[in-house]
């Protein structure tokens, strides 16, 4: 079974990184003071994290990944069966009805980048 | 106990475990990424039931996708000194498990009022196991809810609109003070 | 039970040598590109220690194990320690998916070259490489420091960006074969090339059917989507020095810096190898069918088992040479084209390569209700 091998081999790996984070631990010098514990941002006294602004930009484009990523995740078993469709003779109807959700996808598209939603100035 | 209950198991109590902690701990970015360690339990749980594709959907759409916006925007906004308010106090607790009560209750009441999963021994029909679920999938989705299938492609549309005028609203693009 | 033992065992140690595989290519990687940048800007590079400087990475290594071991001030202690770590899983968890060579007959065993046979190859290797962005935050936020913060975001808004065209470009290519399984899509273009359109056969005999023939604009935005998706130039706006100084990795240091560095070549690899799976028709020599490889072993080796074997390893050599092509076009591309700006790289990513991959699978479709392609 796949899965058993998927969880094997994360393990492994976690287990891996572990250990070689530890056994690199163990060697090298230790010479430790304040300054070398600061946050290293070019020798400027350091601000707070809370300070920074971050654009809303980022915001807008994960929610609009998770939009389009849900549309195309739907082209997927469209994709494997289109070829089975044209066999049994379906296949205009199913291209027809992919051809309407498209449509929608790209005006989606369309109106993102008309409503300059998609600029980083 | 053979290897594909213990499986079961074993993913269960993990599963469990993150959804736990994703709701008892009180810093917010762990418990977004516990959030996305039980959706990532949830798919391998797919997995089990030999449902591939779903399996691949729930983690390219759920730990992929919507927990990753989850952790980005609580890293946009230091949310490490607001912790408390929201998780302690004896009544509130008794009213956020009687909800949760009653919204379980729901759920499997829905459930087994529309499908007979309860009155079934167990057995899954013999299409499933084994086989390949995805073009079974994909003949479904558009023959007998090609209706539904255009619907969301609308609603995903409307989402999206929606969410550019919300982030536009206060006027310019930036987060303002 | 010994029978399943047997079995567990042979799994295990497949999946170990996939990752050993990944682990023992970075040095090797790192070497190559220190000398092929060498060679692109008329330098020497590394060239000191053993034959063209091939010590140097085993001088690296002992370096990096006698680095100084700390943990800024700032910094979330689990999430700064669990990045690298989970860095590495992506990559190794997506690789050991990959067919690398054609199965091994011993007996009444089968062995494939591969970690584990999955169904839906190429759901299970999209969704794999879906969670690479927690590394990417969780380094951000746990070195709690402002600029590793900011390339995080960066970085992530970027991968998931690109997720897009990278998934949307392969759309064709499945609707081409007809199935998510990697292996039957190497089985599919075993075949020489012919192109059939409205009941017209076009026949081109001297050509493989691989899926570079069939789906060129999908290669190209798949290759480059997957530059993105690695962090590699012209796409690594999360380290861009002058603004960023490093990135989500500017706290890290020593082995933990090494595990990120594992964990991008990892992904280089992984994209490098769904490249010649998609489209340059997986391990099988380009004009030689694998009946013609199977009948040649058989005539070579003493017995079936030998001959299958010896078959299984000229593919993964050939797979691994095809891989290395690639590789070699991540390096050269890392030094001749420039770093984008963000807007610039939002715009490719958005208005650019996604319309394109749209039209691609529009095209696609069409051609194949249309013209029976």
């Amino acid at each position: 079974m796949p899965l058993g091998g998927v969880i094997f081999i994360t393990i492994f790996v976690a287990i891996f990184g572990v250990v070689i984070l530890f056994a690199a631990s163990l060697f090298g010098t230790r010479k430790y003071d304040s300054v070398k514990f600061e946050s290293y941002e070019c020798g400027i006294p350091v601000q707070e994290k809370k300070d920074t602004k971050i654009s809303v930009k980022f915001y807008l484009t994960a929610i609009l990944f998770i939009l389009f990523d849900i549309e195309i995740i739907f082209m997927y078993p469209w994709a494997t069966t289109f070829r089975d469709f044209i066999k049994s003779g379906e296949g205009g109807y199913v291209f027809i009805s992919m051809l309407v959700f498209l449509a929608i996808f790209i005006f989606g598209l369309f109106w993102e980048v008309k409503s300059k939603a998609l600029e980083w100035e | 106990m053979t290897a594909d209950v213990f499986l079961f198991w074993f993913l269960a109590i993990v599963t469990l475990a993150g959804g736990l902690t994703t709701i008892m701990i009180t810093n917010p970015i762990y418990s977004a990424l516990s959030l996305a360690f039980t959706m990532v339990g949830v798919s391998a749980l797919f997995v089990t039931l030999n449902a591939y594709f779903l399996a691949g959907v729930q983690l390219i759409v759920y730990a992929g996708a919507v927990t990753v916006l989850f952790v980005m925007v609580l890293m946009m906004f230091d949310l490490k000194h607001e912790v408390t308010a929201f998780t302690r106090g004896k009544i509130s607790g008794m009213v956020k498990s009687g909800i949760v009560a009653v919204l379980a209750g729901i759920l499997v009441g829905s459930i087994s009022l529309t499908t007979d999963i309860f009155s079934k021994s167990g057995a899954a029909p013999e299409a499933v196991i084994g086989g390949d679920t995805t073009k079974e999938l994909g003949k479904v989705l558009f023959s007998k809810y090609i209706f539904g299938f255009e619907a969301l492609g609308i609603l995903l549309l409307m989402v999206a609109i929606g969410a550019v005028a919300l982030a536009r609203s206060k006027g310019g693009t930036h987060a303002k003070q | 039970m010994g029978h399943d033992i047997f079995e567990i065992t042979i799994n295990a140690i497949k999946l170990i040598v996939c990752f050993l595989i990944i682990v023992q290519a970075v040095p090797v990687l790192v070497w190559a590109e220190r000398r092929g940048s060498a060679f692109i800007q008329n330098r020497l590079g590394p060239n000191r220690i053993g034959p063209l400087g091939l010590l140097q990475l085993a001088a690296d290594a002992v370096k990096f194990f006698f680095k100084e071991e700390f943990a800024p001030a700032n910094a979330v202690k689990f999430l700064y320690y669990a990045a690298p770590i989970f860095a590495l899983i992506p990559a190794t968890v997506a690789f050991a998916a990959i067919p690398l060579g054609a199965p091994v007959q011993w007996n009444e065993h089968i062995f494939r070259l591969q970690g584990y046979e999955i169904n839906v190859g190429i759901v299970f290797i999209l969704a794999v490489s879906s969670l690479a962005p927690y590394s990417i935050l969780m380094a951000g936020w746990g070195s709690g420091n402002k600029y590793a913060l900011m390339g995080a975001l960066r970085a992530s808004a970027q991968v998931i960006s690109y997720e897009l065209a990278l998934g949307l470009s392969i759309v064709g290519m499945i609707m081409t074969y007809g199935t998510f399984n990697l292996s039957e899509m190497i089985q599919a273009q075993q075949a020489p090339l012919s192109y059939s359109l409205l009941g017209f056969t076009l026949p081109l005999n001297f050509l493989p059917a691989w899926g570079i023939f069939y789906q060129p604009l999908g290669a190209i935005l798949f290759f480059a989507a997957s530059f993105a998706e690695s962090n590699r130039l012209p796409f690594d706006l999360a380290e861009g020095e002058a603004e960023l100084v490093a990135g989500f990795h500017v706290e890290y240091g020593g082995f933990k810096m090494l595990l990120f560095f594992i964990g991008e070549y990892g992904h280089m690899i992984v994209a490098s190898a769904l490249m010649v799976l998609f489209y340059f028709g997986g391990y099988v020599i380009p004009g030689i069918p694998m009946e013609t490889l199977n009948q040649w072993a058989l005539e070579h080796a003493p017995d079936a088992n030998f001959a299958s074997l010896l078959a299984g390893l000229i593919t993964l050599v050939c797979f691994l040479v095809k891989v290395v092509v690639f590789l070699w076009i991540f390096i050269q591309v890392r030094w001749t084209l420039p770093r984008f700006r963000y807007d610039q790289l939002m715009d490719l990513g958005w208005k650019t390569m996604l319309p394109w991959a749209l039209f691609n699978t529009i095209l696609t479709a069409t051609l194949i209700y249309v013209a029976h392609l």
